[in-house]
C-alpha cells in the first residue's frame, strides 16, 4: 500500500549517515580556514542521497562550503515542522509552496530575513520573475527566493496504440469522450488477448495530484477556492465539483477505474498503466518519459501519447495551476545572524543562477551526464547514474531556465517533448487559486483537518457510500466547524487586497 | 510473606520511625540501593524532564517565542478537543481497538504457550517457536503491504479465489466493517508468537513434581493444564494484563495510520492518528500536546482501575 513509506524509512537512514559525513566535511574545512558553511535543508526526490560529486563541483565554482541536509520528500513537511519547533532551522530552508502558509505567522513576527531590498544588488537574482515573486509576498514584502516550475503540467497520458486498435479517433476532446475512452478500454479488449483484463483509468489515493483535481478543472471547478457573489468559497461548494464527483462515480460503478483507487499508491497506479492493465493516466504529463522507460521493457510495442485540451460540459478549457514555484527559500534569522551572512548566502544563490552553475545542478557535468544538441540538454543513457549523481541537486535550482540560463531538456522520446509543449499550451487557460496571497487564521489552524472531512466525503460519494444529501451534510459540517470563519476571513482579506 | 510483615510493621510504626528505618536500611545496603540509581536517573531524564513540555498544551505555543515567551491560554486547546465533532468517534475507536486487543489478542499467546508446552517433540517445538517469533521483526509497512496485495480488488489473490468459488468479491480494504477484523488479525499474526516468550518461561518454572503427583491421581492433560499450569502462571498473566492496559495508548500509530483511508476513517481514526493529521501536520504543537496529554490521562485512569481490581481479586498489582 504505502510502500513509499518503506522507501522513506530507508532514506531517513541515508539522511542520517549523510548528515554525519557532511558534518565531518565541514568540520575539516573549517580547520583549513574555510569561510564558514552554508547549511541547507532540501527535499530529496530520489530513494538515495546523492553522491557528493556535484556538490564538490558547486563548492569549487562558488567558493562556498555547503552542508546539505537531504530529507525525503514524503515526510519533508513533518521534518521541517520539527526543525522549526525545536529551533534548529539551517541557514536556508526550502519550503514547499503548499506549506508556505504555515510560516507566515513567523514571517510576520520577523523570524526570517526580508530580502526584497537586496535583490537588485544582485545581477542574476534581480532577473527572477516579478509576477512569480509576487505570489510569495507577505503583506507586500518579499522574504523568499523561488524555484521555478511550469504553471501547470497537468494533462492526460493515454495508450495511443489501444485507441487506434479500437478505431477511436484522436485524443478525447471532451469529458464525455474521455468517458467513452474509459468504457472502450475496459469493455472492448484493447490488448486483443481475448480476456476481460483491462480497465480505463488508473488513479490513486490523492485527490490533488491523482486524476480528480485535473478532471475537475476540465469541468470548470475553481482551483481550491473560487469567487462567487463577492465571496471566497471552497471548490466543493461549486456545482462543477459535484459534476466531477458524479463523473467519477459513473467510472467507478462501471469498473472503468481501478476499484481500490482510494488506497492505491502512486507506484501501484503507475504499474497498472505500465503493464497494460489501464489505458488512461491523468496527472503530470511529463511523467510519460519515465512511464515509457519502464513500460517498453514489459511490452516493446506500447505507444503512449499526451494530451491537454479537454472541454467540459460548458465547452470551455480549464486547468489548475500552481503559483509558478515548486518551493521557496527562506532565511531564518536564528541561523543567519548578520546582514553580512545573508549577503554571503544571497551571493551564493546569485552564483547558482549563472548558466554555468545552474546547468551543473540541473544536468551534471557536460560530457559525463549530458551533451548539448540544438541548444538543449540531452541526458545520458545511464539514467541510474543520473539519478544517483545529479537528479537530487535539481531541487536546489533557483528560478527557471528562462531566468537562470540553464538548458531545456531535449527529449529523445517524442511524447515527452510534446508534454513540454503542452505545459506551455496550458498557460492559455489556467485556473488560479485566488487565496495565494490571502490570509485566514482559522484555515491555518483547522484547514487540513476540515479538508480531510471533505476528502472523505468525496471518496465516499464516488464509492456510492454517500448521496448528494450526505455530501451537503459534509459541507455543513465543514461550515459549522470553522469553514464559515475561513470563508469570512478569506473574503475580508480578498476585499482588502482589491 | 515479606511484604505482609512490612505492611504490618508500617502500621505500627509512626511515619517518622518508618523514615528512620529506611535510612538505616539504606546505610546497611548502600551498594544495593546504589544499583537502582541508573534506573531512577533514566526515568528522571527521559520520562520526567520531558513532562516539562506538557506546559505548552496550556499555551499558544510559537516555536520562535519558546515556552517562556508564548502566550498562556488556559484550557483553550482542551476545549477545542472536546468540542471537535469527531471527539467521541475518536474516543470510541480508541477504546474499541483497545478492547479488541484485550479480549481477543491477549489470550492468544497464553493459549499458544499452553499448546506449545504440550508438544513432546523438542525439535518440532523449537522450530514452531522460532517460526512464530519471526513476524514480530517485520515492520508494519511490510505487513500492511502484504495484506494489501492479498486483499485488493484489482487482482488480489483472496478476491480471485472468492470469485472462482462463486462468491461475491469483498472490498476488504475500503469497507469499514472489515477494518477491525483486519487490524486485530494483523496484530495477532505479528505479536502472538512473541508474546509466548514470557508465558513459556513462567510455565517452565512450574514444579514438575506437581504434574507427577497429578498424574498419579489420574489427571489427564487438560486437568493438569487447568489445575496446575494455569494457576501457576496466573500472577504473570495478571501483571502482563495490567501492563497491557497501560499500553492503551500504544495501539500502534504506524499500523493504524497505514490501514486508515477515506472510507474507514469512522472506525479507524484514533487519538494517535488524529494528533498527526490535526496537529503535527499543520504545525499545531500546543493542540497536539493537549490531545496527547488527554490520551495519557485516559491511560492512567485505566491502569489505576485495573491495578485496584487486581488487588481486590487477591493478586499482586504492579505497585
Amino acid at each position: 500500500m504505502k510502500i513509499k513509506r518503506t522507501a522513506a524509512v530507508f532514506c531517513l537512514i541515508g539522511v542520517v549517515s549523510a548528515a554525519c559525513s557532511n558534518n565531518n566535511e565541514s568540520a575539516s574545512n573549517e580547520e583549513n580556514g574555510g569561510s564558514g558553511t552554508i547549511e541547507i535543508m532540501s527535499n530529496l526526490h530520489t530513494p538515495e542521497v546523492p553522491e557528493p560529486l556535484i556538490e564538490e563541483k558547486v563548492e569549487e565554482q562558488t567558493g562556498v562550503d555547503l552542508s546539505i541536509n537531504w530529507v525525503p520528500d514524503n515526510n519533508y513537511n513533518d521534518r521541517l515542522n520539527t526543525a522549526f519547533s525545536t529551533g534548529t532551522l539551517p541557514d536556508v530552508v526550502y519550503v514547499n509552496f503548499n506549506h508556505y502558509n504555515q510560516f507566515k505567522d513567523a514571517i510576520r513576527d520577523g523570524q526570517f530575513w526580508e530580502i526584497g531590498p537586496y535583490l537588485d544588488e544582485y545581477e542574476n537574482l534581480s532577473k527572477l520573475k516579478d509576477n512569480v515573486l509576487d505570489n510569495s509576498r507577505v503583506d507586500g514584502k518579499l522574504y523568499a527566493l523561488y524555484q521555478g516550475r511550469p504553471l501547470s503540467r497537468q494533462g492526460l497520458i493515454y495508450r495511443k496504440d489501444w485507441a487506434e486498435q479500437l478505431g477511436l479517433d484522436g485524443p478525447p476532446e471532451t469529458t464525455e469522450e474521455f468517458f467513452e475512452y474509459a468504457k472502450a478500454f475496459t469493455e472492448q479488449d484493447p490488448d486483443q488477448d481475448g480476456q476481460d483484463d483491462t480497465i480505463g483509468l488508473t488513479d490513486r489515493e490523492d485527490l490533488v495530484y491523482g486524476a480528480f483535481k485535473t478532471v475537475s478543472s476540465w469541468f470548470g471547478t475553481p482551483n481550491d477556492w473560487g469567487v462567487q457573489d463577492g465571496e471566497i468559497r471552497p471548490e466543493f461548494m461549486f456545482p462543477e465539483y459535484m459534476d466531477t464527483m458524479k463523473f467519477f462515480r459513473r467510472l467507478y460503478e462501471n469498473s472503468y477505474i481501478n476499484q481500490d483507487f482510494p488506497v492505491t499508491s502512486k507506484s501501484d497506479q503507475q504499474d497498472m498503466f505500465k503493464n497494460g492493465t489501464a489505458g488512461l493516466y491523468v496527472g503530470s504529463m511529463g511523467d510519460v518519459g519515465s512511464l515509457y522507460n519502464d513500460a517498453k521493457n514489459i511490452n516493446p510495442d506500447v505507444e503512449y501519447d499526451v494530451h491537454n485540451r479537454v472541454k467540459g460540459p460548458d465547452g470551455e478549457y480549464g486547468i489548475w495551476s500552481i503559483p509558478g514555484f515548486g518551493s521557496l527559500q527562506l532565511f531564518p534569522k536564528s541561523a543567519v545572524e548578520t546582514e553580512q551572512e545573508l549577503h554571503k548566502i544571497l551571493g551564493f544563490f546569485d552564483r547558482l543562477m549563472t548558466a554555468e552553475t545552474a546547468n551543473l545542478i540541473s544536468w551534471g557535468i557536460k560530457g559525463e551526464h549530458y551533451t548539448v544538441e540544438d541548444g538543449k540538454a540531452v541526458m545520458t543513457q545511464d539514467s541510474q547514474k543520473f539519478d544517483r549523481e545529479v537528479k537530487p541537486y535539481q531541487s536546489l535550482e533557483i528560478g527557471e531556465p528562462a531566468t537562470n540560463g540553464s538548458y531545456q531538456l531535449k527529449a529523445e522520446y517524442p511524447p515527452k517533448a510534446k508534454s513540454e509543449e503542452l505545459n506551455r499550451d496550458n498557460e492559455d487557460f489556467l485556473i488560479e487559486d485566488p487565496t495565494l496571497t490571502l490570509d485566514s487564521e482559522t484555515y491555518l489552524q483547522k484547514g487540513t483537518r476540515l479538508q480531510q472531512g471533505i476528502n472523505d466525503a468525496t471518496y465516499n460519494f464516488i464509492l456510492g457510500e454517500l448521496d448528494e444529501e450526505g455530501f451537503q451534510q459534509a459541507i455543513e459540517t465543514w461550515r459549522n466547524n470553522g469553514g464559515n470563519q475561513i470563508i469570512e476571513e478569506y473574503t475580508q482579506s480578498y476585499e482588502e487586497s482589491q | 510473606m515479606q511484604s505482609q510483615t512490612e505492611t504490618n510493621a508500617g502500621q505500627v510504626l509512626s511515619k517518622n520511625k518508618k523514615w528512620e528505618l529506611l535510612k538505616k536500611r539504606m546505610k546497611k545496603n548502600k551498594l544495593i540501593y546504589l544499583m537502582i540509581l541508573p534506573g531512577l536517573l533514566y526515568f528522571f531524564v527521559y520520562k520526567y524532564i520531558p513532562m516539562y513540555g506538557l506546559i505548552i498544551s496550556f499555551q499558544d505555543y510559537k516555536p520562535y517565542l519558546g515556552i517562556t515567551g508564548s502566550e498562556w491560554v488556559g484550557f483553550e486547546h482542551f476545549k477545542r478537543l472536546f468540542a471537535d465533532p469527531d471527539f467521541w468517534m475518536i474516543f470510541k475507536n480508541t477504546l474499541v481497538l483497545f478492547g479488541l486487543q484485550l479480549v481477543i489478542f491477549f489470550p492468544v499467546p497464553i493459549i499458544l504457550s499452553l499448546m506449545l508446552n504440550e508438544v513432546r517433540s523438542m525439535p518440532l517445538k523449537r522450530s514452531v517457536q522460532t517460526l512464530i517469533y519471526i513476524p514480530h521483526f517485520m515492520s508494519w509497512v511490510i505487513i500492511v503491504s502484504i495484506t494489501y496485495v492479498l486483499l485488493t480488488m484489482d487482482g488480489g489473490i483472496v478476491n480471485g479465489l472468492l470469485q472462482q468459488a462463486g462468491f461475491q468479491e469483498v472490498n476488504f480494504l475500503l469497507n469499514p466493517d472489515w477494518f477491525r477484523p483486519m487490524y486485530i488479525l494483523q496484530v495477532i499474526w505479528r505479536e502472538a508468537g512473541w508474546g509466548t516468550i514470557i508465558f513459556l518461561a513462567a510455565i517452565a518454572a512450574v514444579d514438575a513434581q506437581l504434574y507427577e503427583a497429578a498424574k498419579i491421581d489420574g489427571a489427564g492433560r487438560f486437568r493438569q493444564m487447568w489445575h496446575i499450569t494455569l494457576p501457576a502462571i496466573k500472577g504473570v498473566i495478571v501483571i502482563l494484563l495490567i501492563l497491557k492496559i497501560g499500553d492503551v495508548l500504544e495501539l500502534g500509530f504506524e499500523h493504524v495510520y497505514l490501514l486508515l483511508n477515506s472510507s474507514n476513517r469512522e472506525v479507524a481514526e484514533i487519538f494517535d492518528t488524529y494528533v498527526y493529521t490535526a496537529g503535527l501536520k499543520q504545525g499545531q504543537f500546543s493542540y497536539s500536546t493537549a490531545v496527547g496529554f488527554f490520551k495519557g490521562l485516559v491511560g492512567l485512569v485505566l491502569v489505576v482501575i485495573a491495578n485496584w481490581l487486581a488487588k481486590k481479586a487477591g493478586e499482586e498489582g504492579v505497585y
